[in-house]
């Protein structure tokens, strides 16, 4: 290397640093990002927006309240199609932005595919509701707000078997990681509530009609029907169980959670009691608010479930980067980690593995709409695993 | 008894599948397209027909709007899309209305929201029974409409002149070109009627689980094919009875098998099953 070529490269390498330190210096006062990705098209659209909706009100709501340290905060969200093969390379890219902290508002596949790669690349991932059990053993960068499919099956169990009192109960269950977690949980609770399970059955998530089904469950003629499944399916599936005649009660999960569930079912929807996050009749100020400016900032929409649960992890993520700073991601862990707050969920804590902590929210549908229950406060039935 | 009802509910599905996969195959015979854009104008159908019947106030007037206009849509499909590509391999078509059914499902969630429409009031909830059995009034519909329209697509193709134009343009496009037969004519008719029969079952569909989804195509896009294949390739009758027997078969395997296999891979395993015995199809076409 001569002198001349020696001066050149080290020119080139002080204007690289001032640029890169001008660049760093224009990051410090634009927007704070938070990664978000959500399934905004494909199957499971619907979710992806309501998880969208319900991440941009927390959003909006900090950054009317100041923001971060004075700088707004903005979201980038990503479509994973609700596809788990988008989620590694939705992992990379929100790695190689650099985004102190990411929200999925998407399903289990796409999350636990990339939770792995988040924890590996030390960032903090907080998984809204997706409920496979794998998401939070991935490593402790990784967090969940919503019960894991077990937990709510327990709660199922003892709002079906102690609370309602019905003891012969049919299990009809989506074949997919969310139906099975929640019969896991179902089926491993109910001998504690003299629950005897007359027969299990399955249907795929696309389905709509289950005109077979009905027509064998009316033959086990049972006092309950525990279903899992979402909207979707749980609308035409309770419609067509009460054409057929079968008047049992029906109690679902938060799968239903929507008033697209009783537009769909109609008149059957009534009295169908369901287990879930959000309480609509809450006296908490924090749901109370998410309730009526979710509606104000969205006319003709209605909260539900995914929208309630995003809204929280979103803010878990707000409120630790307030506390912790924008670049030390490990002290951004901690202060998840360290959560304990009322949020439009209620009130919740992370245990030792990253699941949450909470009270189980019963909505029963009453003239159209969803409406207070009963709450299941058991931190032993809901206690999830530490490891 | 069960068995009864099991039969009688694998029957009204299958009366739907035959529905949407007669269109499929008339296709399938006359330009030897696997017409996966059938099941985007399928959804087109249940949407126009929601969007009136609730403007409206009558699922009559949606039905009468619906119907042709997906007819008149599927025209178009063979117009703008199938007919510019008709020289080159089948499989240029196959990815084209692969690409279209893509992009109307998306169109539909793009231009009417993710949720799904729902009838405003409902319609043909009522049961209807004979003693203890029974089925809702859009399922016996669904089955008088299968057999009321397969039978009068039956006599426009054995009975008029234009049907003996259609037969002929199917079995030897060039020989009926040769003998004056507008083959140009056939195919035009032959998607409007197609397209119009897929509409019928989607509204049916719509009115039965009172939802219509950008993605209600999907499942009835994929399962048509197996039918068609089952039944046959081109051959109505061989689709029509394939169509029968996948929808008993399925409604027995979710109640008897659904443990081990769910309902889409019960109707795969039967469709391998059927081709490692028989690989023309259970009916071929010649």
């Amino acid at each position: 290397m001569n002198r001349r070529t020696a001066i050149q490269f080290m020119l080139a390498g002080a204007s690289a640093l001032a640029l890169g330190g001008h660049r760093a210096a224009l990051a410090q006062q634009g927007p704070v990002k938070i990664g978000f990705h959500a399934p905004l098209t494909g199957f499971a659209a619907a979710d992806g927006k309501s998880a969208q909706l319900g991440a941009e009100l927390a959003v909006a709501q900090a950054n009317a309240a100041g923001g971060i340290g004075g700088r707004k905060i903005e979201l980038d969200i990503i479509d994973d199609q609700g596809k788990p093969e988008q989620g590694v390379p939705v992992a990379n890219r929100y790695i190689g932005e650099k985004h102190p902290v990411v929200v999925s508002g998407s399903y289990s596949g796409p999350t636990r595919a990339a939770a792995p790669v988040f924890h590996g690349a030390s960032v903090p991932y907080i998984s809204a509701y997706a409920i496979h059990p794998d998401i939070t053993r991935s490593g402790n960068y990784v967090f969940r707000t919503s019960f894991m499919g077990e937990v709510q099956g327990r709660a199922g169990a003892k709002l079906v078997g102690e609370m309602l009192n019905k003891k012969k109960v049919v299990v009809i269950t989506v074949n997919n990681d969310f139906g099975q977690a929640l019969a896991a949980g179902f089926k491993e609770a109910a001998p504690k509530f003299g629950i005897n399970i007359m027969k299990e059955y399955f249907f795929g998530m696309p389905d709509r009609q289950f005109g077979p089904l009905v027509a064998s469950v009316k033959a086990d003629n049972p006092e309950a029907i525990y279903a899992s499944g979402y909207f979707f399916n749980a609308g035409p599936l309770v419609a067509q169980l009460r054409g057929a005649g079968v008047n049992v009660p029906i109690i679902g999960q938060e799968g239903y959670d929507g008033q697209k569930f009783i537009e769909i079912a109609g008149p059957a929807a009534e009295g169908v009691i369901i287990t879930t996050s959000l309480d609509r009749d809450s006296k908490v100020p924090e749901t109370v608010k998410f309730i009526t400016e979710f509606e104000k900032a969205n006319p003709g929409a209605k909260v539900d479930m995914v929208a309630a649960s995003t809204h929280t992890a979103t803010r878990v993520a707000i409120e630790a980067l307030k506390k912790a700073g924008l670049t030390d991601r490990a002290k951004i862990r901690e202060a998840i980690a360290a959560t304990d707050m009322d949020a439009s969920t209620g009130h919740i804590s992370f245990n030792k593995l990253g699941e949450v902590k909470k009270a189980v929210q019963n909505q029963i549908v009453k003239d159209g709409r969803w409406r207070h229950h009963s709450v299941i406060d058991d931190p032993v039935l809901l206690a999830p695993p530490e490891s | 008894m069960l068995q009864l009802e099991l039969t009688i509910q694998g029957l009204i599905n299958g009366s739907m599948y035959a529905l949407m996969a007669v269109g499929l195959t008339l296709v399938y015979g006359l330009l030897r397209i696997l017409h996966v854009a059938h099941a985007g104008l399928y959804t087109l159908g249940a949407y126009i027909a929601v969007l009136i019947a609730n403007a409206s106030g009558s699922l009559l007037l949606g039905a009468a709007v619906a119907i042709p206009a997906v007819g008149l849509a599927g025209m178009a499909v063979y117009r703008l899309l199938y007919e510019p590509i008709l020289d080159r391999p089948p499989y240029v078509a196959l990815i084209a209305s692969i690409g279209l059914f893509i992009v109307m499902e998306e169109a539909y969630r793009l231009v009417f929201g993710p949720y799904g429409e729902t009838f405003s009031t409902p319609y043909l909830a009522g049961r209807l029974a004979i003693g203890p059995i029974g089925a809702k009034g859009a399922e016996v519909l669904m089955v008088i409409a299968a057999f009321g329209l397969l039978t009068l697509l039956a006599l426009l193709a054995r009975r008029t002149r234009f049907g003996v134009a259609w037969r002929a343009t199917v079995s030897d496009p060039a020989m009926a070109r040769s003998f004056g037969v507008d083959t140009i004519k056939v195919r035009y008719v032959n998607f409007f009627v197609a397209s119009g029969l897929a509409a019928s079952a989607a509204i049916l569909v719509a009115v039965l689980n009172n939802l219509v989804e950008p993605t209600m195509g999907s499942v009835p896009s994929y399962k048509t094919l197996a039918i068609i294949v089952l039944g046959g390739l081109g051959n109505v009758a061989g689709t029509l009875a394939a169509s029968l027997a996948l929808g008993v078969i399925e409604a027995f395997g979710t109640i008897y098998i659904g443990h081990l296999l769910d309902r889409d891979a019960i109707a795969f395993l039967f469709l391998v099953l059927v081709l490692m015995i028989r690989p023309q199809g259970l009916f071929a076409a010649k």
